[in-house]
């Protein structure tokens, strides 16, 4: 008798605990979505933390304008700090306590790609990587749909701009020495090779590096006319900076993550001035209307007071509209498959970022899971102001 | 040739921040045994001090700096105070871990308080002047570290020699107990020893400020200055500064000439040579048994 009872209470704990498993999709309830992000609130990268706060206040303002589909968006975000190992810790601690429906942004390539192979094994969306890493459509994953242009190709605009407008003939890089800066170096190798040129410097700078004279002087010494960097923001200023003390004074290109002039200009006391990027969605400070919109019914709104609206804080606004849309088209009957299957639909689907297009999975076509190919050319004018360079630049 | 000179004088301007911390480890361990590894962190504090009374309260740079280092001593004060003396009957292996509790606590109050994004400190000195001397540089910034830091070590060294509150904490370093037979209230000599230290480190802090304040801005100084500290010898103040400025050059040396990639891999190498080979380091004469 009493062993019938233990077998009985034992099936009832085993049949409770697997039924929310077996009845919905894990991270979906009738009432709610749950959706996940990390980013580095701390640590050498916490410039690009408020990605992650973006995508916060901006699933607040959908909550409070009735939600999605009769549900609620759940946000779950952790700090990493910019640490892959922190990173896959959390992901598979809130993916397999709580169950995540789908991961959104997550910044850097390193971080995500210390998860990518875990959250395509288990099958769980991933949209819009805050990272323009080759690594996630090389090869293209069913599950991971990238917006974010690749820095590989935004590195050959950049040294197409310097070689064929700017006339520049001595390019060199510094890059952060992980995959984000490596796949900066790739694309600037590539691009100098298809116009008969070569770095004249490549120096890799460590993430915890706060010294860089030697690095200026390397670059200094292959007397560039032209720096790429692919580094932090607070490298990208150092470098900068160290290089005005030296009489060292190349044209500087930065890679996106480092487009925010105004708060580039503030962090380097007005020696940002003149450097060029690529950047992908409207500069915070225009008056584009989805700006002026988001700004004030969500930053204004939902924002703590010691946030800051820049490029960095919209920019997670922009990775997650796509996934939101989505989730739309998917209607009230949301299951994983179906979500892919309308991410798949998306075609020329344009909100703060540049247009979005994806088709249905092929694994032997990037542009299945590349939303994005564009980007344009600005610089940083004095006070942090922006001036746009070129017109939107279909990359490749 | 003009780059050999280059990067010596840029590894002496590094040299001077590792040589200030360097100095406030030893100091604190000369008299409590103990490397206190919150010694970034509470530069750390003050320096954010100083950047709230200079932004918020718009107050000028000098009187700015002199109330930080004075929360400095008060801040260091406490700590020994409040938390080092209450820890009963710990070893060393336990003080150290209270000091990473430490470190800790007050990197996540200022994290928490200011926020992790970089941030800016109004100075007169801009981040990045210069004097060139032909065509070698030294940053103005770094050529007042290096000044001040030369200012202190001097005062510290007459202070330790001629004063007769350096001379009571030789002898509560020395000999503690014999220290209070002969009347030496060693407990407040503790706690002005944490003050000292933690006011060195804040000159150190207030003076990277101007170029780029964030939360972690102070561990690299920390262990390199900790670096030094090993290498000088953890219980002499000269071995700690003469060691420091090498770690600087050494490390501009093998990054300009050998790998760039590798260069503050260097310092942590040094730590590992130095507790092997020679443990009690380069200019100590005597704690061969301590490491």
């Amino acid at each position: 008798m009493k062993k019938s009872l233990t077998v009985l209470f034992v099936s009832l704990a085993l049949l409770f605990g697997f039924m929310p498993t077996l009845m919905a999709e894990e991270g979906v309830t009738d009432t709610e979505i749950h959706i996940g992000q990390w980013g580095p609130q701390t640590g050498p990268a916490a410039a690009w933390g408020a990605v992650a706060r973006g995508t916060g206040d901006y699933f607040k303002w959908i909550n409070d304008n009735g939600g999605i589909n009769g549900r609620k968006i759940v946000y779950h975000m952790f700090d990493d700090g910019y640490n892959p190992a922190k990173t896959k810790a959390g992901v598979k601690e809130l993916q397999e306590g709580t169950g995540i429906f789908a991961w959104v942004a997550g910044v850097g390539t390193s971080p995500g790609l210390a998860v990518k192979d875990y959250l395509m094994e288990k099958k769980v969306p991933w949209i819009g990587p805050s990272a323009g890493s080759m690594h996630w459509v090389s090869p293209p994953e069913k599950y991971l749909f990238a917006i974010y242009p690749l820095y590989f190709y935004e590195a050959k605009t950049l040294v197409k701009y310097a070689v064929e407008t700017l006339k520049k003939k001595k390019i060199a890089i510094a890059y952060l020495n992980d995959e984000y800066g490596k796949n900066g170096l790739d694309g600037a190798v590539e691009a100098l090779k298809a116009h008969g040129l070569e770095l004249v410097a490549k120096v890799p700078v460590e993430a915890a590096e706060e010294d860089l004279k030697p690095h200026v002087m390397e670059l200094k010494k292959a007397e560039a006319d032209t720096v790429l960097l692919w580094t932090t923001v607070s490298h990208s200023v150092r470098i900068v900076g160290t290089s005005k003390a030296m009489g060292f004074a190349p044209q500087f290109m930065g890679s996106s993550t480092t487009s925010d002039f105004m708060f580039m200009n503030y962090i380097s006391k007005g020696l940002y001035e003149g450097v060029i990027c690529p950047t992908f969605g409207p500069v915070s400070t225009s008056d584009h209307p989805l700006i002026v919109k988001y700004k004030k019914e969500i930053f204004d709104k939902y924002a703590s007071k010691e946030e800051r609206w820049g490029q960095f804080y919209s920019a997670g606004i922009t990775y997650a509209e796509p996934l939101i849309e989505g989730i739309k088209r998917a209607g009230k009957d949301l299951t994983r498959e179906k979500f892919v299957t309308q991410m798949e639909g998306i075609k020329g689907f344009q909100s703060l970022g540049p247009e979005i297009n994806f088709k249905p999975y092929d694994k032997n076509d990037i542009y299945s899971r590349q939303g994005t190919q564009s980007s344009f050319l600005i610089q940083a004018l004095p006070n942090g102001e922006t001036k746009t360079l070129t017109d939107w630049i279909k990359m490749e | 040739m003009l780059d050999f000179i280059q990067m010596v004088v840029s590894g002496v301007a590094v040299g001077s921040t590792y040589a200030l911390m360097g100095l406030a480890m030893v100091i604190i361990y000369k008299t409590s045994e103990v490397p206190n590894f919150a010694q970034g962190e509470m530069a750390l504090a003050s320096s954010f001090l100083a950047m709230m009374l200079l932004t918020t309260l718009k107050m000028s740079v000098v009187p700015s700096f002199l109330l930080a280092i004075g929360f400095a001593v008060l801040l260091g004060c406490f700590l020994e105070f409040a938390i080092l003396r209450r820890a009963k009957n710990t070893n060393v292996l336990g003080m150290i871990v209270i000091t990473i509790g430490i470190e800790m606590m007050i990197l996540g109050i200022v994290s928490w308080k200011f926020g992790a994004e970089q941030k800016t400190m109004p100075f007169p000195i801009g981040p990045y002047d210069s004097y060139m001397i032909r065509d070698i540089f030294i940053g103005k910034l770094e050529a007042l570290i290096l000044s001040s830091a030369l200012v202190l070590m001097s005062v510290l060294f007459l202070f330790f020699r001629y004063s007769k509150l350096g001379l009571a904490m030789k002898a509560t370093q020395q000999n503690s107990i014999a220290a209070r037979i002969v009347g030496v209230r060693t407990n407040r000599i503790l706690m002005m020893t944490w003050g000292i230290s933690s006011a060195v480190g804040a000159v150190a802090g207030l003076l990277i400020s101007p170029v780029m304040m964030h939360p972690y801005m102070m561990w690299d100084p920390m262990l390199k200055g900790f670096a030094a500290a090993v290498m000088g010898g953890m219980t002499s103040l000269p071995g700690a500064v003469i060691a420091a400025y090498l770690l600087g050059i050494i490390e501009n040396l093998f990054g300009g000439y050998i790998s760039i990639e590798f260069k503050s891999v260097v310092a942590f190498v040094i730590i590992v040579m130095i507790l092997c080979f020679k443990p009690s380091g380069l200019f100590s004469r005597h704690y061969i048994k301590k490491v």
